[in-house]
């Protein structure tokens, strides 16, 4: 049997499975309890670049017992040689095959990696359902914002963990150790005690049972396990673990930089956007800490950029303090600070100078439809004035590009809607030519792109039907026909994918027979449109007697039992049905800055629920 | 030593093997971009646009060769950290596989290359690499500068400081080829005439041993 260095170099960049980055961790086997197998399901290059598995990996490793590796979805070059050789899938520290793990662990952040997971878990010569996994194999569990609604996966995962991982994590691991020190463990019954701990919830304790219509009747708890569970989240980000230093890969990856986590949550709380939802309430990180840890990092990774990280960098209200204090030393080791989905708009003269963010923030605007009543109803607090005072100041500044970025397919959008995101675009482009400091000599380019709205759960369009895909392709062609002028490009999303995360993202359990069943005939990247094939998808619903519409495309009843139901975000269905309506009535909603909606999320009494207003 | 322009030039010695020697060359030099960054020493960076540090090296390796004899050059501002102390600083940088052995001012020019010398650790037997090494003439297919081009070279008379070792029955080379501008005949070049002529693929480990220059003294 060829050894793994014979596969590296028969494999395109193998930098990508060979381990051995700066700061990757490496441990005694013996001298650790708890090996810790921790999986993105998809390549190198996207789960190196996630933040959260950065976070996740310091944490444990931190721990002296606990030994945390890292693992990714293999290319298919690497795949073939593997299955042609049976090499199991292998973490990149130790090299060692996932099957002597004592945790496999997946993070969850899209519907569309969900065959990954199986694909791996296959790969790796375990069993994918948790019931046919006994004592010799390891405890899968899974996290991440898909964890919201886990039931379409319920079958393959032994423990879903909902929330912030930083404690929970370690709570559950540290049961495991106990138990297997003490003899009192089995899997069942390790099982039965990790369900007692908040923010653990393990699918195999709950019965779900369906109406005669499909739609689900009760999910019944047993063995003690809590009706309801809810998330977790850490109350103090200032004293929560954050890593000092990141694993720096060899290869290039999407975001190859140090990045530091300025606030979790989001105070808008635009009605398309589940981690507007899931991650309330908002919470900030001082000034103080973010500047401390920033500096850190660049000096144990040699990084030459970092950027902060959180769902809309100009909420954070610190950020005037912040940016000085970071330009202090980053302007001096050559460092660049990235900021990430930034409003230009409130940004004094001088500071913006010295970021150069026209330059670095690029010209994007995400207005997401096309008209205001439409933004009305979706709650996206953006006017058409913010976005021409902020163009025109690009265009002053010499920018002759603009991309802006939209959703087909909202809730109530007609087809008027559409033809706003058109109308939209030619203002701009007038604007342009009316601007007599514009760049002499050159033309202007507005990108338009557009992808397909999907609702989510915990979002108050939970209940909303995705529209079909020839509702999508009727609103693509009147887009189409719109834009009269060569100046807009137009770029819109296949409706196919966004069609399937529909129907994985409010599946219920039922959905884990085809997700086996797809990945059976094929499917495993599928978040990679090469790699991803709808006809399979279809061809798998078909023949099991399952009807993706059912889920993509039917619209629920505010009493209908939902899938997750079970699962408790801190925001309240009543909420929720109260944006719903004033979605309909396209009413918008005061951010949580500006007036608490009482969502539920007080109950932690922590972050924006109890700043002084 | 001498600081002109603003800054100095440094040429490291290093070693790249185990798992190192999967970094490709593109990878290797963003690698030792933040290594050196990291280190803390007092970087020269370019001027302009986009700045960025300076670093070139002498010889790109093949990826999946190993090499003790790896040079890196970069500049720095001023002459304030000792050579030994920029190679221990290094050191602490450095992920596995990879390690620094000296620093001192560069000398010689890249473009004054003349040859490297390997070990190559092979799949064939002594004997078959003896026949296949006594040819009167080795032809082999290079690639040339133009797009798609491929042109026959004699490479027999470029064979240098030929040594054969028999290690439990599998043939070790240990030779000196040209890398310079005019010629470069690279190990993976020797593979495949030597697979050729054995009628089945030979493999090699290889490991780079040493540069030289045109002169045929250490590059330095």
């Amino acid at each position: 049997m060829p050894t793994l260095d014979d596969l590296f170099l028969k494999v395109q960049k193998p930098s990508r499975y060979t381990g051995g980055e700066l700061n990757s961790v490496m441990k005694d086997r013996a001298a650790v309890d708890v090996r810790f197998a921790f999986c993105f399901p998809d390549l190198y290059e996207v789960g190196m670049s996630h933040l959260g598995m950065k976070i996740l990996y310091g944490l444990f490793n931190s721990q002296p017992d606990i030994w945390c590796e890292r693992v990714f979805a293999p290319d298919t070059d690497m795949e073939s040689l593997m299955r042609e050789h049976r090499i199991p899938l292998w973490a990149l520290e130790s090299r060692d095959p996932l099957t002597v793990f004592d945790f496999v662990g997946f993070t969850l952040q899209y519907e569309m990696s969900y065959t990954a997971v199986l694909n791996m878990l296959d790969l790796a010569h375990i069993p994918l359902r948790s019931a046919d996994r006994d004592e010799r194999f390891p405890i899968v569990v899974a996290g991440g914002p898909c964890a919201c609604n886990p039931e379409p996966i319920a079958d393959f995962v032994d423990i879903f963990f909902l929330g912030e991982g930083e404690e929970v994590d370690l709570e559950v691991l540290r049961l495991y150790r106990d138990m297997k020190k003490d003899g009192t463990y089995t899997k069942a019954a390790f099982l039965r005690r990790a369900a007692q701990i908040e923010g653990v919830y393990v699918p195999a304790l709950y019965e779900v049972s369906y109406n005669a219509d499909g739609t689900v009747a009760a999910v019944t708890p047993k063995d003690n396990a809590p009706a309801v569970v809810r998330k977790r989240i850490i109350r103090d980000l200032d004293t929560c673990y954050y890593p000092e230093s990141f694993v720096v890969p060899f290869t290039d990856i999407v975001f190859d930089r140090a990045q530091s986590e300025i606030f979790r949550g989001c105070i808008r709380g635009c009605r398309f956007c589940q981690a507007g939802f899931i991650y309330r309430p908002v919470r900030e990180k001082s000034p103080e800490v973010i500047n401390k840890q920033a500096h850190d990092l660049c000096a144990s990774t040699g990084y030459e950029e970092f950027s902060l990280s959180s769902l809309s960098t100009s909420d954070y209200t610190k950020l005037e303090e912040l940016l000085p204090m970071l330009l202090e030393w980053s302007e001096k080791e050559h460092t660049n600070i990235s900021l990430p989905s930034l409003r230009v708009d409130g940004f004094s003269e001088e500071l913006a100078q010295k970021l150069n963010v026209l330059r670095r923030a690029g010209l994007t605007f995400a207005p997401e439809a096309g008209t205001q009543r439409l933004r009305d109803a979706i709650n996206k607090n953006v006017t058409e004035e913010e976005i021409f005072r902020t163009v025109t100041k690009a265009y002053n500044a010499g920018w002759t590009a603009v991309k802006l970025y939209f959703m087909m397919g909202l809730p109530t959008e007609t087809l008027e809607d559409v033809a706003g995101i058109a109308s939209l675009g030619q203002k701009l482009v007038n604007l342009f030519y009316q601007n007599p400091d514009r760049p002499k000599g050159k033309g202007v380019t507005i990108s338009i792109s557009c992808a397909c709205f999907v609702p989510k759960p915990f979002t108050p369009f939970q209940w909303e039907p995705q529209d079909t895909a020839e509702q999508l392709a009727e609103k693509q062609a009147h887009l189409r026909e719109s834009v009269t002028t060569k100046k807009i490009s137009l770029s819109m999303h296949d409706n196919t994918t966004s069609y399937l995360e529909a129907v994985l993202a409010r599946g219920d359990r039922r959905l884990c027979a085809v997700l086996e069943e797809v990945w059976k005939r094929g499917s495993k990247l599928d978040a990679w449109s090469e790699h991803f094939d709808h006809d399979r998808w279809i061809g798998a619903f078909r023949d099991l007697g399952i009807d993706p519409a059912f889920y993509a495309n039917r619209r629920r009843s505010y009493d209908e039992v939902l899938p997750w139901d079970h699962l408790d975000y801190g925001v309240s269905k009543e909420f929720l049905i109260r944006e719903s309506e004033k979605a309909r009535a396209a009413t918008t909603t005061p951010n949580c800055r500006q007036q608490c909606q009482h969502c539920g999320a007080a109950c932690w009494k922590e972050g924006v629920c109890v700043e002084r207003r | 030593m001498s600081v002109a322009n603003g800054f100095y030039t440094v040429r490291l010695v290093f070693s790249k093997t185990g798992r190192a020697k999967y970094i490709s060359h593109l990878d290797l030099y963003r690698a030792m971009t933040r290594v050196l960054r990291r280190a803390a020493i007092p970087l020269w960076y370019t001027e302009g646009f986009n700045k960025h540090p300076y670093i070139t090296f002498a010889a790109p390796l093949s990826l999946g060769h190993e090499s003790v004899c790896e040079r890196m050059d970069f500049r720095l501002t001023d002459e304030t950290v000792s050579m030994r102390e920029i190679v221990d600083r290094i050191n602490a940088c450095l992920p596995e596989g990879l390690k620094a052995i000296s620093a001192a001012e560069a000398v010689t020019k890249a473009s004054d290359l003349g040859y490297a010398k390997y070990r190559l650790r092979l799949s064939c037997s002594p004997a078959v690499l003896r026949a296949f090494l006594d040819q009167p003439s080795i032809l082999v297919e290079k690639k040339t500068k133009k797009k798609g081009g491929v042109k026959t070279v004699e490479i027999k008379p470029h064979l240098k400081d030929v040594s054969v070792e028999d290690a439990d029955g599998q043939a070790v080379l240990t030779i000196t080829l040209p890398y310079s501008n005019d010629m470069t005949v690279n190990p993976t070049l020797l593979l495949t005439a030597l697979s050729a002529f054995a009628g089945a693929e030979v493999t090699g480990e290889a490991c780079r041993l040493e540069l030289f220059d045109r002169h045929g003294a250490v590059f330095a």
